[in-house]
């Protein structure tokens, strides 16, 4: 152990005196602590502390990330300078280097992660004691209730849209009703009959009501807590920024909760959260939650119109259940996950390639993490046509090009499914169980892959390889 | 020496070839090479550029793998982390961390050897004092010119006081005092029993401090035996005496001439160049004046003596003190056999010519430029130059001998 802490101290070292360490550092506390100056977001105080918390992490995690690919070049660097020959010559194994530097990396990042997040604390305050009021009070009490908390959101049950998708497409099958179609395509169809009664079910007309239904609400359910309520609509045949009026019923007094109606009138296309004692939540921790399309305010008109609740960003049921404080060290945690994985690769890449190759191999890898979900939904785009293989070079190269990531895709993780910055920006609940599921991914199992293979790599290289 | 231990070192059929980008065999780097290194031997690697040195200490250390063939150090694989807790290494360079100090480095080191701090805290004062550089032992490596950093490196090979000490090219990019350092520390570590394999192209190194040597050529073995087997001339005899006049030299020559029928060359010997730089820079240091790289080294660490070797003292200090007192000629650091086979001789020749004999203190007082050196060739079997010789010249006869005493020299 003593050598492998020798080693990471000597990483430390390398990274605060030859200076990449500390420009990166300076670039970060320049972002955390310039940006309040220059970003005011929709000049709310809530706007500016979102904006602020957003730009700051994306920040620091970019440049963190960066960092770490620079870092791990040094072993490449220490093979080309020779460094290695008197390292490699003392009672050192190989796992013991590659270990240590990983170690040292990942305390360089840390610390680095810790400055930023205690920085960015402390600039959030800073924000809310010096940002000029508008709503006074209520604007920092939505701070404190929206995004300097720790929120969980619980999105509301929908109806089984397959099984009403599937038994209209068995019963449209035997009524004859595809033979006509010249493209069928059975799939196809299905989709668009989901697609038909989610659509439907997301419509609210004129004087209709509809009832959201929430369950495992798992909140202290006392009078003097409160839940929220969140959504955000869309009405058809009206401009933008015109105001609906409605009326919301939370809560069902036949499960023994306390019902509460509120009148409404909300900005459409627009985020609303209402919040309401958290005593409407039922016994069995069930939410009811109705819609109903009137206007309850005399006097005000309002045409018959309808309302669209929008099935992504659509109705959400918050509740708090922690602080803003263990959210921001659980955010962090999180990031240092990919930040580990992510000085494994390139350690990996250091001990095959020299350092341009290396950095750069490391970079594609950090960019195909990040970027999975998008690469994943257009190579599924790309070959979602039957295949085959003479049809076309173009087609033959996408699929070849799917192939291979395919082949690579289960080690590369898909960092956007451990991105936890906008749900942390919005007082969102970064789980205990989601930064476990990082952890376990990213570090138990992917960054020991890594590592291992870093170590095989190691072991078959000759230190002093010369090629002629 | 050998004895029935196991060897430090032992190759077998070790070859090494040198593969291009495509992985075809290229170039043959070391080729068959059988070699052993027993306990206690200072073992000389020799060889021009290209000719195989280098790789081999690099398979040695298990920075290069054996394209074939086998190697065995302290009778363990060198891939063997445990073996490498016996073994310290000077590269060819300093390949020493720039943003180290040269207290970290050495605390660095010495801390992969896994040595308590305690330790490690008075090795490295130790060292740094030993390699004349502790007042710089604060500042990072990469400021140093390439002999600092050099010493630095001998320091940091020393730090485990290995049992067996590999230095690539020790004395390039050292300053005479430094190379003379160096060549003091190995001499030392070679009477305490340490072994040490020593590959060099400056062949007086070699010929200073090594038992044995290996000369490779084309990554082969071209010559192998002990230092005095490969270089004693055995067609050459050479005789040293404090000056004698010119017409003695007539004399000596005109009686070889008669005698042997072989012509002498009479010379003056010259002071070597080490020793007079050593002397100009020890009266610098007396005259204090300043510097900002390596000062004369400190002594050798305790933990790097042997029991016999407590008289080790301040290495430039003593190298030079002959040097520059001046009552005590730089001749006084010639090796002793060459200060014993004066007084022998010088008797006889005073015998000779009828002068009164000079005592063996008042030699050893005689400046270089006194002494003369009589060099006779020879295709004869080898001749001894002693006493007998002369007597057997003087009264005309020759009496053949093989004996060696202290009054021959053969270069």
């Amino acid at each position: 152990m003593m050598q492998v802490w020798t080693i990471a101290r000597q990483m430390i070292a390398e990274g605060i005196r030859m200076k990449i360490a500390l420009v990166f550092f300076v670039l970060i506390a320049a972002i955390v602590f310039g940006l309040p100056f220059s970003v005011t977001g929709d000049s709310s105080l809530t706007g500016a502390v979102q904006s602020f918390m957003s730009y700051s992490l994306m920040a620091t995690g970019l440049l963190l990330g960066v960092l770490t690919i620079f870092m791990s070049r040094s072993l490449s660097d220490e093979f080309v300078h020779h460094q290695m020959f008197l390292v490699v010559t003392k009672p050192v194994s190989r796992w013991q280097i590659i270990v240590g530097k990983w170690l040292g990396m990942s305390l360089l990042n840390a610390t680095f992660l810790l400055f930023a997040g205690a920085s960015m604390y402390g600039m959030v305050h800073y924000i809310k004691w010096t940002h000029p009021p508008q709503d006074g009070i209520l604007d920092e009490q939505e701070l404190n209730n929206e995004v300097l908390v720790a929120r969980h959101a619980r999105e509301c049950n929908v109806p089984d849209f397959p099984a009403l998708a599937e038994a209209e497409f068995q019963r449209d099958l035997e009524q004859g009703k595809y033979e006509q179609q010249p493209y069928f395509d059975p799939n196809l169809q299905r989709k668009n009959l989901i697609n038909k009664y989610d659509a439907r079910w997301r419509v609210i007309g004129p004087y209709e009501t509809r009832e959201f239904l929430f369950d495992n609400i798992l909140c202290d359910r006392s009078a003097d807590k409160e839940i929220q309520v969140r959504y955000k609509a869309d009405i058809s045949g009206y401009a933008q920024d015109e105001i609906f009026r409605a009326v919301w019923r939370v809560g069902d007094p036949d499960k023994g909760a306390k019902a509460y109606e509120l009148h409404v009138r909300h900005v459409i296309d627009r985020f609303h959260t209402m919040r309401v004692p958290a005593n409407a939540v039922a016994d069995d921790h069930t939410l009811k939650v109705t819609l109903v399309n009137v206007n309850p305010f005399e006097g005000e008109m309002q045409k018959g119109n309808v309302l669209h609740i929008r099935k992504s960003d659509g109705m959400q049921v918050l509740f708090i259940v922690g602080s803003f404080e263990w959210n921001l060290v659980r955010l962090l945690s999180m990031m240092m996950c990919k930040l580990m994985f992510l000085g494994a690769v390139g350690l990996l890449m250091a001990t095959v390639f020299s350092f341009p190759v290396a950095c750069l191999t490391s970079f594609t890898v950090y960019m195909m993490a990040g970027m999975r979900s998008f690469l994943e939904e257009a190579l599924d785009f790309m070959t979602d046509r039957e295949f085959s293989m003479f049809s076309s070079i173009n087609e033959f190269a996408i699929h070849s090009v799917a192939y291979m990531y395919n082949m690579v895709q289960w080690v590369i993780p898909s960092f956007s499914r451990y991105d936890a910055v906008e749900d942390f920006v919005n007082g969102r609940n970064v789980s205990l169980v989601w930064v476990l599921s990082a952890m376990g991914e990213l570090v138990v199992i992917k960054t020991v892959i890594i590592l291992g293979l870093a170590i095989f790599f190691f072991y078959r290289r000759e230190v002093a390889e010369v090629s002629v | 020496m050998a004895g029935t231990k196991l060897p430090v070192v032992q190759t077998a059929g070790l070859c090494k070839t040198f593969k291009d980008f495509w992985r075809r065999p290229r170039i043959a780097a070391v080729k068959d090479l059988n070699m052993e290194i027993h306990a206690g031997e200072v073992f000389g690697l020799l060889g021009p550029n290209g000719s195989g040195k280098t790789t081999t200490i690099k398979m040695l250390l298990g920075l290069l793998y054996p394209t074939h063939g086998r190697i065995s150090l302290f009778g363990k694989p060198p891939t063997d982390v445990s073996v490498k807790s016996r073994i310290g290494f000077l590269p060819e360079e300093s390949y020493l961390y720039r943003f180290l100090t040269a207290r970290e480095t050495l605390d660095f080191f010495g801390r992969l050897f896994r040595l308590p701090q305690k330790i490690r805290v008075e090795r490295t004062a130790r060292l740094l004092d030993m390699v004349g550089l502790s007042h710089e032992a604060d500042r990072p490596v990469g400021e140093f010119s390439k002999g600092m950093a050099r010493r630095i490196g001998l320091a940091q090979a020393l730090i485990n006081d290995p049992e067996f000490l590999i230095l690539d090219e020790p004395t390039s990019g050292l300053d005479p005092i430094g190379a003379r350092q160096i060549k003091d520390v190995i001499r030392r570590l070679g009477q305490k029993g340490k072994t040490i394999l020593l590959s060099s192209h400056v062949l007086s190194d070699v010929e200073d401090v090594c038992d044995n040597v290996t000369i490779l050529y084309g990554g082969q073995e071209q010559a192998v035996g002990s230092i005095d087997d490969l270089l004693c001339q055995q067609d050459v005899t050479q005789m040293t005496m404090p000056t004698v006049s010119d017409e003695t030299i007539r004399e000596v020559k005109d009686l070889i001439l008669r005698l042997e029928n072989k012509n002498a060359d009479v010379t003056h010997p010259r002071h070597k160049l080490e020793d007079f730089f050593l002397q100009i820079v020890s009266q610098a240091q007396s005259a204090d004046v300043k510097t900002s790289g390596a000062r004369a080294g400190g002594e050798v660490p305790d933990f790097l003596k042997t029991a016999t070797a407590t008289e080790m003292v301040d290495l430039v200090g003593s190298l030079v003190a002959a040097g520059s007192a001046p009552e005590v000629p730089v001749t006084a650091m010639a090796p002793p056999k060459t200060k014993d086979l004066v007084d022998p001789v010088r008797g006889v020749l005073d015998e000779l010519l009828g002068k009164e004999p000079v005592e063996a203190d008042e030699a050893e007082e005689a400046s270089a430029s006194t002494e003369t050196d009589i060099s006779v060739a020879s295709s004869k079997p080898p001749v001894s130059a002693d006493s007998n010789v002369i007597d057997a010249l003087l009264q005309g006869e020759h009496k053949k001998s093989d004996d060696t005493t202290s009054s021959e020299s053969n270069p």
